[in-house]
């Protein structure tokens, strides 16, 4: 479809293809939004926010470019400009590359540390895995959500998010080593992962 | 740990860019050529991001069997509401779209030219959702 056709179509076309390519992604965007504001209510009415949005912007979209990654950036946007404004966010560092890594790890893991983290993670409750998540800062667990859940590239998340790539890689990193930190304590707390103690 | 021997950067430079190596993404990195080189003759660090690579896809496989939430089915109905509401006129909005250029050239004594340009746009929609009872105020 060329911008001349889109300019052509019609209100209703327009409606029954919104209806026909977007609404099939509202189970994830719902999943999603409730991940980050963390409470039914408020992902309801963020998915709805969503929907009405990205369908009076619809004449916008190009067919043919990947319409859900359009619709996770509507949705996160959208829960950036209006569900945190007010909210007191962690302000990250600007030079947040270098900070990592000086952060990270700075030798290699040993193989009973590897083994316990495995047996943590194959037998951990769904729950934990969702308390944890809920427990690291947003800008992490949205980078985490968008990555390991949905499966977008680095590339998309920076898309999404709309910052750099840089700055989506280092929030990857620092948010799954916090996801896994918590998993841990959660772990140890269920008597998994003994050898990490030792 | 060290294993300089190996290669001219020490293992720590591997491990503190296992995301990249993990994400596909090296070739972001300026030492990508010694990353790689390192990697190849290095089995203790070969193990870290075989390690690292198993728990990312068994941590993804664990996210996304927990969060598999389905939207509500009234959600589902509210949302094809908001739609028809829409279509049918019974919702109105209201559009501002402001979008600028700026544009600046510097041409400084020695003939240097120096180009600038920066684009602002904004959008904003306010949605009225028109009511019966609210009618005939």
């Amino acid at each position: 479809m060329t911008s001349k056709d889109l300019v052509l179509e019609s209100a209703a076309d327009r409606t029954s293809r919104f209806e026909r390519d977007a609404l099939v992604f509202m189970d994830q965007l719902y999943a999603a939004a409730l991940r980050y504001t963390k409470n039914p209510e408020d992902a309801r009415d963020l998915v709805q926010d969503t929907y009405l949005k990205a369908f009076t912007s619809f004449h916008q979209f190009e067919d043919g470019t990947n319409l859900r990654a359009w619709l996770y950036r509507v949705l996160t946007t959208t829960f950036i400009n209006s569900y945190r404004k007010g909210q007191r966010q962690p302000q990250l560092a600007h030079n947040e590359l270098e900070d990592w890594q000086v952060a990270s790890a700075q030798s290699h893991t040993s193989d009973q540390g590897k083994s316990a983290e495995v047996e943590a993670l194959e037998n951990l409750p769904d729950s934990d895995i969702k308390r944890a998540l809920q427990e690291i800062p947003e800008d992490f667990r949205i980078a985490v959500y968008l990555a390991d859940v949905e499966g977008f590239s680095y590339k998309e998340i920076a898309e999404i998010v709309g910052t750099p790539a840089g700055t989506v890689m280092s929030r990857l990193h620092r948010g799954r080593k916090l996801l896994r930190e918590k998993l841990a304590v959660y772990a140890a707390e269920l008597g998994y992962g003994k050898e990490v103690e030792k | 740990m060290s294993h300089l021997e190996s290669d001219q950067i020490p293992c720590v430079e591997v491990l503190t860019s296992v995301v990249f190596l993990i994400e596909d993404a090296v070739d972001q990195l300026p030492n990508a050529f010694a990353l790689t080189n390192h990697l190849n003759t290095c089995p203790a660090c070969q193990a870290e991001v075989a390690h690292e690579q198993a728990v990312k896809a068994m941590m993804q496989d664990v996210l996304r069997r927990t969060c598999d939430e389905k939207a509500p089915d009234d959600l589902h109905q509210s949302v094809q509401n908001l739609l028809s509401q829409h279509l049918e006129g019974g919702v109105s909005s209201v559009m501002t779209q402001f979008s600028m250029t700026e544009i600046s050239i510097e041409i400084d004594e020695f003939g240097n030219v120096e180009h600038r340009e920066v684009q602002i746009e904004q959008t904003h929609i306010a949605h009225f959702i028109d009511d019966d009872e609210s009618g005939h105020n």
